[in-house]
């Protein structure tokens, strides 16, 4: 992994990264050929035959594969919430020094 | 060059449409502050209007497919700036114009549809959205095998999305930065945004694609896309030559620079983050 921190704050406070909706899911597993950074994980045995598995390699912003999600199963958070977070997350670190 | 604007409605006084063309006009002129042409005096006498059309951008509206304004405009061999056609409006947005002469809410939006398209127009070739952009840049350079990345000194601001900002005023320029275009390889496609649209900062700001992915340009900055390199459309390629440059993205009229700043990179930082990237990700 590259970057464990996006502007200043720790990767892991940052709730961004894809949810799939299984109702809708049907496994072409495009998102998966598509994201070089390896936020999926195929499971060929298991019912879900694909997870979020590494969900803070995610690029924060970064939207892309939903675009190649044909049945629009993938969806991520609110922008300008995540955003506000991210703000107040590094006005705390500030103030604790 | 500072051309003003006048505007021709057919102002048909028995259709609706034509009443339309009337009310179109005058806000017009209370928004752009244009001149009206009267199409029944012109006809008797064109002494008064040939100057003011022919010196102005000339906006014809005709409020049916008889097109009175936009004869009248030919006849007087006037060049047309721009045309607009209230029922073919009316008609692409599924409104149905009412029989009776009296403009009513259905009329309403089909005004308003026509109005803001108009201004946007009148916006975005507005002379004072044009952006000052420096005509040399000064770089710093990264060396990783043969790959060279560059990046511009002075008065940049980055995301980490690999995107930059150079804000002049109220206005600012965006594009990719070298990583980006060196990571794609060889780009094939601008996909933009469109003009006129609001944005949020990190909102994406359309996407450049290479036979190896595609990648979406996440804007540094909000508010309002006001123009794109039109040139990335037939020639793509100019974000390999220099995505600072001539391979520009876009530019945008700011809304809160001063807060988006915060969750933005000075050079230095973004230069170290970049160079950590070269190191770590490239192939």
């Amino acid at each position: 992994m590259s970057e464990n921190t996006f502007m200043g704050v720790p990767r892991e406070k940052i709730d961004w990264f894809p949810i799939i909706d299984y109702d809708k899911c049907n496994y072409c597993l495009e998102c998966v050929k598509f994201c070089p950074h390896d936020v999926y994980e195929v499971r060929e045995n298991e019912e879900k035959k694909v997870i979020v598995k590494n969900p803070y390699n995610c690029v924060v912003f970064c939207r892309a594969c939903g675009k190649t999600c044909g049945v629009d199963a993938l969806s991520f958070p609110d922008k300008s919430e995540v955003t506000k977070k991210i703000k107040q997350l590094r006005m705390e670190m500030e103030q604790n020094g | 060059m500072d051309k003003n604007y006048v505007v021709l409605p057919c102002n048909g006084l028995d259709k609706c449409a034509g009443c339309i063309t009337r009310e179109i006009a005058l806000i017009l002129k209370e928004k752009i502050s244009c001149e009206i042409i009267c199409p029944v005096f012109y006809r008797v006498a064109d002494a008064r209007y040939n100057k003011l059309a022919n010196e102005n951008q000339l906006i014809v509206i005709d409020g049916c497919n008889t097109r009175c304004a936009t004869r009248l405009a030919s006849e007087k061999n006037l060049k047309v700036y721009k045309k607009v056609n209230v029922s073919e409006v009316a008609q692409k947005n599924n409104i149905t114009l009412s029989k009776e002469l009296k403009v009513g809410e259905d009329e309403k939006r089909v005004i308003e549809i026509i109005i803001n398209e108009l201004l946007q127009e009148n916006q975005n070739t507005s002379k004072d959205l044009e952006i000052k952009f420096p005509e040399t840049l000064d770089y710093e350079i990264y060396k990783k095998d043969k790959f060279i990345f560059r990046l511009p000194k002075n008065g940049f601001y980055f995301n980490e999305n690999d995107c930059w900002v150079y804000v002049d005023g109220n206005l600012a320029r965006i594009g990719v930065t070298d990583y980006v275009q060196q990571s794609l390889s060889d780009i094939m496609f601008f996909n933009p945004p469109t003009v006129g649209n609001e944005i949020s900062q990190f909102d994406e700001v359309g996407t450049i694609e290479s036979g190896k992915a595609v990648f979406e340009i996440i804007s540094p900055v909000s508010g309002k896309i006001v123009r794109i390199n039109e040139k990335l459309l037939e020639s793509p390629e100019y974000i390999n030559e220099n995505p600072y440059e001539k391979g520009w993205i876009a530019d945008i009229e700011l809304s809160d620079f001063e807060s988006d700043k915060m969750l933005l990179l000075t050079f230095d930082e973004y230069f170290e983050k970049m160079k950590r990237k070269v190191d770590e990700f490239h192939v």
